[in-house]
């Protein structure tokens, strides 16, 4: 009972934010919707048991994601009044997104899967799992995040002299 | 099958002359091998064709054939047929063409293009001789397509004229009209017998097995065909105009082979034809009309060439009514007459002309008996072969010709025959008058007798001519006259009112030329302006070739104009350019889907997904 | 009693916003923040089954590990992508995904 309060507590959180991020004009608002939901979706990784989850969402996205894209918006700020106002045609935009939505929802009414009492697994286990039987997807995912880095690097430096990294 | 062989191999060898011909250009080989290849074949040719004689008549015709190609189900031949129609044919063309031939060697020379001239020659004679051996339609006419090409490449000979080539253009163009109707005719055969061999197609319609429809129509296709080679009205416009090309090529073809093809043609079809009266009925009448139409304008022509020609055209006709009357024997008769008499007639005037520096307009002639003598003597007797005076060959088998029309049509074509052989008789005095005998003409003064090269084949075709006549006659059982040569039962017959009735006409036409052209007792240019009219309309030739230029002009080239505008605006525009346009149109348009805008891509991608997922759900569970 | 279906009917939903998002913001930042909606809504789909579904322990656990692999791979993205705005700003100075229209016909 008290789980299905925090559920939905939790529920809100995540959905508020996201609307959040879509809606409003505001975009610093906009970020710290983003900030909200993704605490919201940690809470229900503790609902699931999944507390190295909840504390990797935190670190990770709270910590690392929303800063880098609060730098972002800063430097990618054009003149103080202008506002990026949504696309003219976001009433399509809206059909598309509540069709998939329905689309997704028939799909889960429609299937059945064998379920239980809700169970997590503890954090060793997940660790034995993460590093050794999925060892290689592991080091994958390290090759991809230093790629990333490097691609990042080289992308945003200057290249020539004359860039002084500066518009125009 | 010796006669076959024999008779398949001599037109080889003209073809083989032909090739070797081709091959050598006179510019680059010494100027007498091309005659020399060419005269030794047709002298080979001529020789065999006594043996072929000789052999047919010991042992009977017979007929000889390659398989050449397999259509379906009908495999079509390479065949040769001897009979008594196609050696007679052979004859008079081996020996004509080798007569002409060797006048050639003096008449050409100097000309730059000597080589070729008897390449071309040997090419008409191999087509020629390959159309009267023929014993299947298509090979015929593969034969007839190639005369016609001989001819056009021997009268536009000299084709810088400008006027030569288009007379060539002419002929070509005025006998492709009848070779339209000789190939339909010849499919419409086809298609009702199953077979192109001549043989089978009588067999099949003796049997009745060709309908009426079908044969009338196919004959008289045939003797379109005919009438468009052989010059009939209204398609002898081209004859005339022929003369452009040297004057031994009209001897030879406007003499006595290519214009004889279509009566060749009309012998050869006779048993078809006979079943088909009122076909037969159509050619008596456009021959009579030809007759005595051509006869009209030989008598005002004053080129010495365009009588002749127009004389050849005349006489094709009486051929065509005799053979209109069924009389096979008589028409090849004056088929053998005809061609030695006119190629005589011919080359005569071509000794004339060489002798005058190329004159040929008879007004400027005059009393030249004095400077060309043997030119001359062979002339006049070609005449009196031609006008039928006994006992050279024309009469006699004129007077057969009359025989065979007064027994087997209407009296009323005797009389306008009659009045055509006036006609005929009257036009040649008029000629020989003006050009031999009178006082000399003042611009002849330079005029001289031709190379014995020209003047022997005069010579020779003149004793032939006096002596042609006596194979009319019967002689032995075995030969009863031409006639009995012919068809076996018959025999020559004197009729004694006809024959009287023939010589008194030309001996009045005879005496009628005299008086008006020697002794301007009945001044012709009086005559002239009596009747100013007729004069006129003759002298233009009844405008016919101003009639033929306007329908060209109207219809003809009309047609062309709408089909040209059809091509150009149906076919090009709409068809090939609409295509590319409609394409790059259609391409505009779509492209417009590639906005680069995130939005249109994503919303599309949203869509589409829900898209598939529900016609997977719709027609896959 | 929460139920699988909360669960998943959260995460589409939560999909579905941020699909919204990404079409119809303008902003490239903003179109970024919600990708990274996206990709939570697919960690919250992936831990509920890992955590209601009846799997072996070790099934569960890859659950887990999906989701830790998921968040990496959206750090990463995050990253590159953060580049590359930041490029595109330096060159044509907006953010304006409308403006941003070269890949056309």
């Amino acid at each position: 009972m008290a789980s299905l309060v925090f559920f939905y507590i939790a529920a809100a959180l995540v959905l508020g934010g996201a609307i959040t991020v879509v809606m409003t004009r505001n975009i610093v608002y906009a970020a710290f919707g983003l900030l909200a939901s993704l605490m919201g979706v940690a809470a229900l990784f503790l609902l699931t048991f999944a507390e190295f989850l909840a504390l990797v969402q935190v670190l990770i996205y709270g910590g690392a994601v929303v800063i880098v894209i609060i730098f972002a918006l800063m430097l990618t700020r054009m003149d103080d009044f202008r506002q990026i106002s949504d696309h003219k045609g976001w009433p399509m935009g809206a059909v598309a997104a509540l069709a998939v939505f329905g689309l997704m929802v028939a799909a889960i009414v429609r299937t059945s899967v064998n379920t239980g009492p809700r169970e997590g697994v503890s954090f060793t286990v997940m660790g034995e799992s993460l590093f050794r039987d999925w060892a290689v997807p592991f080091e994958i995912a390290s090759l991809v995040l230093l790629i990333a880095l490097i691609g990042a690097v080289v992308m945003v430096r200057r290249s020539d002299p004359d860039d002084d990294g500066s518009p125009n | 099958m010796i006669p076959a062989l024999s008779a398949s191999a001599f037109f080889l060898i003209i073809v083989l002359n032909r090739v070797l011909g081709f091959a050598f250009p006179g510019s680059r080989v010494p100027s007498l091998v091309a005659p020399v290849i060419s005269i030794g074949a047709m002298l080979a040719g001529f020789v065999l064709f006594w043996v072929v004689l000789v052999d047919l008549l010991q042992n009977g015709p017979g007929t000889f054939s390659i398989g050449w190609l397999t259509v379906g189900e009908t495999e079509i031949q390479w065949g040769v047929m001897v009979d008594k129609l196609s050696v007679v044919m052979i004859g008079l063309v081996t020996f004509i063409a080798l007569l002409v031939q060797v006048y050639s060697i003096g008449y050409m020379k100097g000309d730059p293009r000597f080589g070729w001239y008897f390449a071309a020659h040997a090419l008409f004679a191999a087509a020629m001789l390959a159309l009267v051996l023929a014993d299947n339609l298509l090979f015929l006419y593969v034969a007839w397509e190639l005369v016609g090409l001989g001819s056009y490449l021997l009268i536009g000979f000299w084709w810088e004229k400008r006027s030569a080539a288009q007379a060539a253009k002419k002929a070509f163009i005025t006998t492709r009209i009848g070779d339209v109707g000789l190939l339909i005719g010849i499919i419409l055969l086809f298609r009702a017998t199953g077979s192109f061999d001549i043989s089978t197609i009588f067999h099949v319609a003796a049997s009745g097995g060709i309908g009426t429809v079908t044969l009338n129509t196919a004959t008289a296709l045939i003797f379109l065909g005919a009438m468009g080679k052989s010059a009939q009205f209204p398609f002898h416009v081209w004859l005339p105009a022929a003369m452009e090309g040297p004057t031994p090529v009209s001897a030879l073809i406007h003499a006595a082979t290519m214009v004889t093809a279509g009566v060749f043609l009309v012998a050869r079809m006779l048993p078809l034809f006979e079943l088909a009266p009122d076909v037969m009925m159509a050619v008596a009448i456009t021959g009579l009309v030809t007759f005595v139409f051509a006869g009209t304008l030989a008598l005002v022509m004053t080129d010495i060439k365009r009588v002749l020609a127009y004389s050849t055209i005349s006489h094709l006709g009486l051929m065509m009514l005799s053979l209109g009357a069924g009389a096979l024997a008589a028409t090849l008769f004056h088929l053998v007459a005809h061609g030695v008499s006119k190629a005589l007639l011919f080359l005569g005037a071509g000794s004339v002309m060489h002798g005058s520096d190329g004159e040929t307009d008879a007004r400027k002639m005059g009393g030249l008996r004095t400077k060309m003598p043997i030119t001359a003597f062979t002339f006049v007797i070609g005449a009196l072969g031609l006008a039928g005076l006994p006992p050279l060959a024309g009469f006699f088998s004129k007077d057969e010709i009359l025989l065979g029309v007064w027994a087997d049509l209407n009296p009323a074509f005797l009389v306008v025959a009659l009045f055509g052989v006036f006609l005929s008789a009257l036009y040649m005095a008029r000629v020989v008058l003006l050009v031999f005998f009178g006082p000399l003409n003042p611009e002849r003064k330079g005029a001289h007798e031709s190379p014995p090269v020209m003047w022997v084949p005069l010579a020779i075709l003149a004793v032939l001519a006096l002596g042609v006549g006596f194979l009319a006659f019967n002689y032995t059982t075995d030969y009863q006259g031409f006639a009995g040569f012919m068809s076996p039962g018959h025999h020559f017959e004197v009729t004694g009112w006809l024959m009287g009735l023939s010589i008194a006409i030309t001996l009045g036409a005879f005496t009628g030329a005299w008086l008006a052209y020697s002794r301007d007792t009945i001044s012709h240019a009086a005559l002239a302006q009596r009747f100013p009219l007729i004069y006129r309309v003759l002298v233009n030739k009844y405008y016919i070739d101003e009639a033929y230029q306007w329908v060209i002009d109207h219809v003809v080239l009309v047609i062309a104009r709408l089909v040209a505008l059809f091509d150009r605006v149906v076919i090009n525009d709409t068809g090939v350019d609409g295509l590319a346009i409609s394409i790059r149109l259609s391409a505009m348009r779509t492209r417009v889907i590639q906005t680069g805008y995130l939005y249109t891509y994503g919303t599309a991608m949203a869509f589409g997904v829900v898209g598939l997922a529900l016609i997977w759900w719709i027609f896959l569970t | 009693m929460i139920e699988l279906a909360h669960f998943q009917v959260l995460g589409a939903a939560l999909f579905a916003i941020g699909l919204y998002g990404v079409l119809a913001r303008r902003n490239a930042v903003l179109i970024l923040m919600s990708i990274e909606l996206m990709l939570s809504a697919v960690n919250i789909n992936l831990i509920g089954y890992a955590a209601f579904v009846d799997f072996t322990e070790a099934q569960r656990a890859l659950g887990q590990v999906l989701i830790i692999f998921v968040i990496t791979i959206a750090a990463a993205e995050l990253a590159l992508a953060i580049a590359i705005i930041l490029r595109l700003y330096r060159n044509r100075s907006t953010v304006n995904a409308d403006e941003i229209n070269l890949m056309k016909f």
